[in-house]
């Protein structure tokens, strides 16, 4: 198990966000959290990336606990993630944001920034060659000078991953990649995620599209006011029938 | 040549450079985002450290300087590490306050002298002027009298603290450094979560224009032979600001630009002294309307570069992309 969840729980004041939730992702695989807007998904997100803590449980990455820790440091661990809601640094370029991605894998101080040591030079050269071959990865390759804000719907989420994987993550968090987007671009981005797993990179995604959840993803996460009422590969959640209750409802006697 | 002799002349062209030295400091605060008008009372450390040193100690001057503004880093690691959690309008508050804190703390003071201020601090263009005649040019050279030669000195040397600080600000913004202090001021949560510890780098840049502004104290103090409490009250703080307010806070050139005008108005305005304040206000009111992002943005930039054609096309990056081929 790259990622263990052992029974979390997050309340924000009365309301309970995510109740006594477990699940683990072993590494290498694409796991989906599905579940209908308010259960809890990006909740859980944000437990992992340590932007808020637990009220109870533990959270593990490859056997270390991450609960308590800055999300800097989760980041630097080896977890990335991409925002529900865009979230790039508009005025800086496609390459730029990119490099900050890769800020904390690199070490150069203020000394060596000012009078350009020869460190300093190489590990320029290098971030920025790598975030040139992550630009071309995700497709965007030809926008790089672009500032970010500028660019449209789609390569701004393609950049988005493209800030993640900077950090050279082991696990890469998605949330909701494809909201927005046509069918050609969310099969593009099916596309891209079995590359990025190709990479020997680990993948959950939060995801409302079944199409894409049912087709890339190995196992399933399902989410329903803050719980988990089903767990396992596409096919048997499929057939779950609280799974099917929570999205259509139940039907009348 | 006579208008560049003219001492009064030479003054403004010196707190020019000051203050350009200022707009330098508020522009590393702001580039992680975080409005602080606590650097009036960071030039006031450094102001009177320096003066303090070389009055009561005789240290000389070239040291005292860095002394005050290291002093001035050090009040900021005491105030930084709380202060720098708060955001926008609350660190305002919280640094606006520091800055009143200091100058009550200064008038209070017996060794500072309280409201009556320290005069007779050794001047930087006399220990020049000492220099030269040590080295036989007492009665002047260059066609130039002593206090001149003075004079020019101190503009040379002034103008060599800017240039490196406006050196060392834009390999700043091409640096690893510079890219984290950008992502933090676009969106300092998404920069926490791609990598970045906002907070120490919040506070480095806090620090280092609480240094810069403690250089440009300690530079003043040794150019006016005077200070008192008076020179580093709430007016003070906000007139920093403006240089970024007018000049724009995204690009070095902006606070130094706005700097430059804002020193330099008064003197144009001298014959309209009376409302001299009123056009100060109304300049201000009307860039708020009409150009709130200051006179310099990237934007500026980029569209003077393409129109002379300077083989610079978009970003900060090329810099480093030249050097690293």
């Amino acid at each position: 198990m790259i990622l263990s969840i052992e029974h979390i729980s997050k309340n924000f004041g009365g309301v309970a966000a995510l109740s006594e939730v477990s699940f683990g992702v072993r590494a290498g695989e694409i796991v989906g959290v599905i579940g209908p807007n308010g259960a809890g998904k990006t909740t859980l997100f944000n437990l992992i990336t340590g932007v808020f803590s637990p009220s109870s449980g533990a959270i593990s990455f490859r056997d270390k606990p991450i609960i308590g820790l800055r999300p800097h440091k989760v980041t630097k661990m080896g977890i990335s993630r991409t925002f529900q809601n865009i979230r790039l640094f508009g005025h800086m370029t496609a390459l730029e944001n990119v490099m900050v991605g890769a800020h904390c894998r690199t070490h150069a101080g203020l000394w060596q920034g000012l009078w350009r040591t020869g460190i300093q030079r190489s590990e320029e050269k290098s971030i920025r060659e790598k975030s040139e071959s992550l630009l071309r990865l995700v497709g965007i390759a030809e926008d790089q000078d672009t500032p970010a804000g500028s660019l449209p719907y789609g390569k701004q989420r393609r950049l988005e991953i493209a800030r993640a994987m900077g950090a050279d993550p082991e696990l890469l968090l998605l949330d909701e990649p494809t909201a927005g987007m046509n069918e050609s671009e969310t099969e593009e981005l099916r596309l891209l995620i079995q590359k990025i797993q190709a990479l020997g990179k680990t993948v959950v995604l939060i995801e409302h599209d079944m199409h894409l959840v049912m087709n890339v993803c190995e196992r399933l996460v399902i989410l329903n006011f803050g719980k988990k009422i089903a767990e396992g590969v596409p096919e048997e959640i499929r057939e779950n029938k609280d799974v099917i209750e929570a999205y259509l409802g139940r039907e009348e006697d | 040549m006579e208008f560049l002799l003219n001492p009064y002349y030479q003054q403004i062209a010196m707190f020019i450079i000051i203050n350009a030295i200022l707009g330098i400091s508020i522009y590393l605060t702001l580039s992680t985002g975080q409005l602080s008008l606590g650097n009036a009372g960071f030039m006031s450390i450094g102001a009177y450290t320096s003066a303090l040193l070389t009055i009561k100690a005789g240290l000389p001057i070239y040291l005292s300087i860095p002394v005050g503004g290291i002093a001035a880093c050090l009040i900021a690691i005491i105030i930084g590490i709380p202060t720098t959690r708060l955001q926008g309008i609350y660190l305002a508050i919280a640094t606006l306050g520091f800055g009143e804190v200091v100058r009550v703390v200064i008038l209070n003071l017996k060794i500072t002298n309280g409201a009556l201020g320290l005069s007779g601090i050794p001047s930087i263009s006399v220990a020049m002027g000492k220099t030269y005649s040590t080295l036989g040019w007492s009665e002047g050279a260059f066609g130039l009298n002593l206090q001149q030669l003075g004079n020019f000195s101190v503009i040379l040397i002034l103008l060599s603290v800017l240039a490196f600080l406006t050196f060392f600000t834009i390999r700043l913004n091409n640096s690893r450094i510079g890219r984290a202090f950008a992502a933090i001021k676009a969106d300092d949560h998404a920069a926490e979560v791609s990598g970045i510890n906002t907070t120490a780098y919040k506070l480095l840049a806090f620090f280092l224009g609480a240094f810069v502004a403690g250089i440009a104290g300690g530079l003043a103090a040794h150019i006016t032979f005077y200070i008192g409490p008076k020179d580093f009250a709430y007016h003070r703080a906000v007139e920093i600001l403006l240089f970024a307010v007018l000049g724009g806070s995204n690009v070095v050139w902006g606070p130094l630009l706005g700097s430059v005008i804002l020193t330099s108005l008064p003197e144009f305005l001298r014959s309209a002294a009376v409302y001299r304040e009123m056009i100060y206000g109304a300049i201000l009111v009307t860039m708020m309307i009409f150009r709130p992002q200051g006179l310099l943005s990237e934007e500026t930039l980029r569209f003077w570069r393409a129109k002379f054609s300077w083989k610079q096309p978009v970003g900060r990056l090329d810099e480093a992309r030249r050097t690293t081929g």
